[in-house]
């Protein structure tokens, strides 16, 4: 990556005080340098300096996890985007999506990636979770990370279906009457539990706003906790699990 | 107890008499977890829906007469549909003439003083929207899951665990007012009155 | 939890690495047994490089084959993957619409009313039993036996004969689930009433 010389600008720039206080070593070429480098910075250092190799195998794992996170991201940014046009009231939002379809430059594109995304998120997380019980990956000391896993399907469910009514159209309020309804057969608590739900007794305004709380904060937080601790445990558990 | 090799021995509170600091250490938790107690009561309280308008409240549907006039079938036994608070609003005497008269009704019964009932279209299956009277079998059909109810409400066929909700009705000075505030649960499946036809033994709107 | 001190662990960055084949041994009876810097008998000096716990990836012990670097290795499959995500998300969003109904309305119940796929086994299963234990203890016991899963399973071995009633349970939920959303999703209709998807069409929104 030296350029001798040559290179007048880029040179200067790379020998810059700005550069060098954001890059603080050259591109990593070394051992040393590739460790270091994913050892400080906060990003990298999710991962460990060193990975099992079998780890790397795309058939190990078939990245369902890394997946289903990245998956996560996506829907994080392309939802983030679609925040801009909509408003959660029963006279706007199906209009505010009609308007995201029809004159929103790309936002045809960006609804159409946030709710492919969201179903293959679904997707994934439940091929991930099959393929950690086939390796058994559930087994001591990853037992906690299993029930985090739990919660974090929970969460994944809860996320595409509050995200379900949003668009305020007939699929979305019958899904979600049908849905809701189920609640209401909870033994003692039932009644309350969809009452509380929906804000009211049938969905409606409220129902259209407590879904859309659930959904752009609530939810995608508690899951990105989640999400931390579920890596976190990944490395403190030893990594990966090894072949079956 | 078998232990497993990851994790070291368990370590229990010591034994015998509690200390003074394991005391106000046992307090010190048991003080934390009422707060957290009280936190998550608060929030559920704090997030207890507020309900205003719409079904919730008092709706006052006017005379008989006024219901004639929107709704001139009334007076044959077919189901005055109020929107507003998504019921079915019956004549009684009328709608039993016209399950008898199976849609024929030759004297209209244009005022029924208070044998009204006000049923209320949400589906006790999974909610949904129940349509207007069948005019094959003279039976409310839900569409969904094929859960059916006699005019009045009483469950005769599908998944529905009973006959259709309903709201107290009072008449106050010949006006029919319906209190939405409190949902009365539809009667148990099995409930039978006038109507005693079996799902056999008519034709249907749904399967 | 141990501290493992190794030849190599103990090295000083001025003393060579290389322990030698058969390390002298400080006097028994004053400390662990351990190896020294060659020549020196007595004089070896320790630094505690690693607090590890027993399964940990960066075992002082580890074979240097059995690892790779994080950069690159790790990275770029998840680079390629990351790229590969992207593509498949970017054509199926150019080329496939996502579906937006009529504005919802509650006066009219559409002729199909179905949850979203996903719950669809759940509506299924509703349709079969008393829904209290249809809507909620199935799913219920659904979440809750999978998260018990780690704890009903306690044999320390892995593979699937080892495991058979672990695979037969984990089966039964992952198939029996398949099933009843597949029947949901493609065998019913109108009325929740039975359709065959190549006579009758489909029912079914994503
Ligand atoms: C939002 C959903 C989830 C995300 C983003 C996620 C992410 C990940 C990632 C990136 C890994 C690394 C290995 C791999 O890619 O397979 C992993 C491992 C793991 N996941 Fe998940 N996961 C999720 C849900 C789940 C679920 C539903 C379960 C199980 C019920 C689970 C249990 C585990 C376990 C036990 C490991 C360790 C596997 C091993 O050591 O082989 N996770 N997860
Ligand atoms: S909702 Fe009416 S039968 Fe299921």
């Amino acid at each position: 990556m030296s350029n001798g010389e040559r290179g007048g600008i880029s040179r200067f720039i790379r020998e810059s005080a700005v550069w060098r206080s954001l890059f603080r070593q050259p591109y990593p070429t070394t051992s040393r340098t590739r460790a270091l480098a994913v050892m400080n910075n906060v990003f990298l250092h999710l991962h460990p300096v060193r990975v099992k190799r079998h780890a790397v195998r795309y058939t190990y794992t078939f990245c369902l996890g890394g997946i289903s996170f990245f998956l996560f991201l996506a829907l994080t940014l392309t939802g983030l985007y679609l925040m801009f046009f909509y408003v959660p009231s029963i006279s706007r939002a199906y209009q505010d999506i009609q308007v995201i379809e029809a004159s929103v430059a790309f936002g045809s594109f960006v609804r159409n990636m946030h709710r492919w995304a969201a179903h293959l998120m679904v997707l994934t997380v439940f091929l991930h979770m099959i393929r950690v019980f086939y390796h058994g990956a559930y087994k001591p000391p990853r037992e906690f990370n299993w029930v985090v896993g739990v919660v974090l399907l929970f969460c994944t469910l809860w996320l595409s279906f509050t995200g379900y009514l949003l668009p305020w159209d007939q699929i979305a309020f019958w899904a979600i009457t049908v849905g809701t309804q189920m609640a209401v057969y909870a033994p003692l608590v039932g009644a309350e539990t969809s009452f509380f739900l929906l804000g009211g007794i049938q969905v409606g305004q409220d129902t259209l706003l407590r879904f859309y709380v659930m959904h752009v904060i609530a939810f995608p937080l508690i899951t990105a906790i989640f999400l931390v601790v579920h890596f976190w445990r990944i490395r403190k558990d030893g990594g990966i699990s090894g072949p079956v | 107890m078998t232990q497993h090799a990851s994790y070291g021995p368990v370590h229990g509170p010591p034994e015998g008499e509690i200390s003074r600091r394991g005391f106000m250490r046992r307090m010190l938790g048991v003080g934390t977890g009422l707060l957290s107690l009280q936190f998550i009561g608060g929030t559920i309280a704090f997030l207890w829906p507020n309900v205003t308008e719409g079904l919730g409240a008092q709706i006052t549907l006017g005379t008989a007469e006024t219901i004639n006039t929107a709704a001139p079938q009334w007076a044959e036994g077919l189901p005055y549909v109020y929107n507003q608070a998504n019921l079915f609003f019956v004549n009684v005497p009328a709608g039993q003439a016209r399950v008898e008269g199976e849609g024929l009704v030759t004297t209209p019964i244009p005022d029924p003083g208070d044998e009204v009932v006000a049923l209320w279209r949400k589906c006790p299956h999974l909610g949904c929207q129940v349509p207007q009277l069948c005019e094959a079998s003279q039976w409310f059909e839900c569409l969904c899951h094929g859960s059916k109810y006699t005019i009045l409400g009483q469950h005769r066929d599908g998944p529905a665990p009973r006959g259709l909700d309903s709201f107290p009705v009072s008449v106050v000075d010949g006006e029919y007012v319906i209190d939405t505030r409190e949902v009365v649960s539809g009667p148990p499946a099995g409930t039978t009155g006038f109507d005693e036809r079996t799902t056999d033994s008519i034709d249907h709107c749904t399967g | 939890m141990t501290i493992e001190k190794r030849p190599n662990a103990t090295a000083d960055k001025n003393v060579p690495t290389q322990a030698p084949a058969r390390a002298p041994l400080t006097t028994p009876g004053t400390g662990p047994k351990l190896p020294g810097p060659p020549g020196v008998p007595g004089t070896e000096r320790f630094r505690l490089l690693a607090y590890v716990k027993q399964e940990s990836m960066v075992r002082v012990d580890k074979r240097p084959d059995e690892t790779l670097l994080t950069w690159p290795h790790l990275l770029r499959a998840e680079f390629v993957m990351a790229m590969l995500i992207s593509g498949l998300l970017v054509v199926t969003s150019v080329f496939i619409r996502a579906p937006l109904e009529e504005m919802a309305n509650s006066a009219i119940t559409p002729h199909v009313a179905k949850a979203p796929w996903y719950f669809l086994g759940l509506q299924e299963i509703l349709s079969y039993f008393n829904a209290t234990v249809a809507g909620v203890l199935v799913p219920a016991f659904y979440l809750g036996g999978l998260a018990m899963i780690p704890f009903i399973d306690r044999s320390p071995y892995k593979a699937a004969r080892d495991r058979k009633l672990m695979w037969v349970f984990f089966m039964c939920l992952m198939l029996g689930g398949l099933l009843v959303t597949l029947i949901g999703s493609f065998f019913r209709g109108p009325a929740w009433a039975w359709t065959w998807p190549w006579i009758d069409g489909l029912f079914f929104t994503l």
